[in-house]
């Protein structure tokens, strides 16, 4: 059977796709998938250094995409995580050097040899944008709360309708207690203004700093309430459909616990 | 039929007319006139008319008198002999379709002039129309909608609006969440405030060169139209 395509994009930067689709990708990779991670971002490549795998780096999805070498030698395998590769972007081109025709030929192949492949698309609705979705058969949408990425996230959202994609929404660095406290868009506003089909929320967490400083896969953090969100994100788009999607809650401890069962809070 | 006189020169008399219209001819004749002093007319303006009468479309009108088809049939074969006229057919009025106009229901015969779109208008996507357009859903922030007549949101208006393009002062934006980043009525722009609305259907018009906003149910500005009007 064919493997899916998963395009990871947000239109606006700095969101946390690379994040996203290292995360998930591990994730779903440890849930005995063959997974495929490519950086489309060519020229500002950054999920190797997420990684940890930059040092290893030979080929990378140009020469893929423009025959010089075979798929096999430019996915990198990680250490870590069995079944976990990545097709690395170029950073001396541009943006302009993939077609997309070429990238179509290229998914076909990927498609053959892997279960996921999931691309990480560059900031934007340029060009880069286009390479990544035009093969895509589903996408992820990244939105932080904030009134700016929810207004670049609904303009690919209309996108990637006009292209048939129908995507999901993951909003990534939710602040449970400013949310509570009013400062802070909740994860029901911006379902409001989007109004798509949620893929998960995932907390903002200290650890995905270290951890990516470090070349770290989040998911292995087992204290990481990120990569514990992330874990759940790639069980649902893994068939576990019915596991219930987390909200971030910001109160831990025995009394809330006590509360919550008996209604007092939410 | 004396009225008639002085409004064609190329009539002869009282029973008959000849008119140019569109790609051929209408001639006016009344048919209870002798025929052969019919046919005499008919032979002096076609005569005038030459090459000009050779396979033209003449329409034969009868102005209401009936019950002379044989001297209409007589007629058209005179003229396709004598003067080799191409196609001639008679003048049915138009009364049949008026008759079914009834006027205390023009919206029965109103061809729309609206556009309506269901679904949520996202950021990045345009609205254009020259009539008037009704969104059922939301309009996002980031989304413009322009229109030539009124615009009509049955859902949150966020986005960006422009009614009544370029000139009618008298188009209406009505939102049942009445938030914009920014309205133009006619030409006359207006930018949304921050407060919140209250959840009540709202509307926008021109007043005195500028755009006020009302609460749709307590300015009700369409029940002072006194009948139904079509849009």
């Amino acid at each position: 059977m064919d493997g899916k395509i998963l395009v990871i994009t947000s239109g606006k930067g700095g969101v946390g796709k690379t994040t996203a689709t290292s995360s998930i990708g591990a994730a779903l990779a440890m849930q005995g998938n063959r997974v495929a991670v490519i950086d489309m971002d060519i020229g500002l490549r950054n999920l190797d250094v997420i990684m940890g795998l930059e040092n290893r780096i030979v080929f990378n999805i140009v020469d893929v995409v423009n025959n010089r070498c075979k798929i096999s030698q430019a996915a990198i395998k990680d250490r870590r995580i069995d079944n976990l590769f990545l097709i690395p972007a170029s950073q001396s081109d541009n943006k302009d050097v993939l077609t997309t025709k070429g990238v179509k030929r290229v998914a076909k192949m990927l498609k053959k040899e892997f279960d996921y492949i999931i691309m990480d698309s560059p900031a934007g609705i340029e060009r880069g944008f286009e390479n990544s979705v035009v093969s895509a058969d589903e996408a992820i949408v990244i939105c932080t709360p904030d009134v700016s990425a929810v207004r670049d996230a609904d303009r690919v959202i209309g996108l990637l309708y006009s292209k048939s994609i129908t995507p999901k929404l993951l909003i990534n660095r939710i602040e449970p207690a400013r949310v509570a406290k009013g400062e802070m868009l909740s994860h029901e506003d911006v379902l409001d203004v989007l109004s798509i089909e949620l893929a998960g929320l995932v907390p903002l967490d200290e650890y995905v700093l270290t951890a990516s400083n470090m070349g770290l896969p989040l998911v292995l953090q087992k204290e990481s309430k990120a990569g514990l969100a992330f874990t759940r994100i790639a069980r649902r788009l893994n068939g576990e459909t019915d596991l219930p999607i987390e909200v971030p809650t910001h109160k831990t401890g025995m009394w809330n616990t006590i509360s919550k069962k008996f209604g007092f809070t939410k | 039929m004396n009225n008639r006189n002085d409004k064609t020169n190329t009539e002869t008399s009282n029973s008959v007319k000849l008119k140019g219209s569109g790609n051929g001819f209408k001639l006016t004749l009344d048919p209870s006139m002798p025929e052969d002093s019919i046919k005499g007319e008919l032979s002096v303006l076609f005569e005038n008319l030459k090459h000009l009468a050779q396979n033209a479309k003449v329409v034969i009108d009868t102005d209401g008198v009936k019950g002379y088809d044989h001297v209409i049939e007589n007629i058209k074969s005179y003229l396709t002999k004598k003067f080799k006229v191409g196609q001639i057919s008679t003048y049915i009025p138009e009364q049949t379709i008026e008759q079914k106009t009834d006027s205390s229901k023009p919206w029965m015969f109103h061809r729309s002039d609206v556009l309506m779109l269901k679904g949520r208008i996202r950021s990045g996507q345009k609205i254009e129309s020259k009539k008037h357009i009704i969104i059922a859903g939301d309009v996002n922030p980031g989304a413009e909608i322009s229109a030539g007549g009124d615009v009509i949101i049955l859902g949150k208006l966020k986005g960006k609006v422009h009614a009544g393009l370029p000139d009618n002062e008298n188009a209406i934006i009505f939102a049942l969440e009445f938030n914009p980043t920014q309205i133009q009525i006619s030409g006359i722009t207006a930018v949304g405030g921050d407060e919140t609305p209250g959840n009540k259907a709202e509307f926008a018009c021109v007043d005195k060169n500028k755009i006020i906003v009302q609460d749709y149910l307590k300015a009700n500005p369409f029940a002072k139209i006194p009948w139904p009007e079509a849009m």
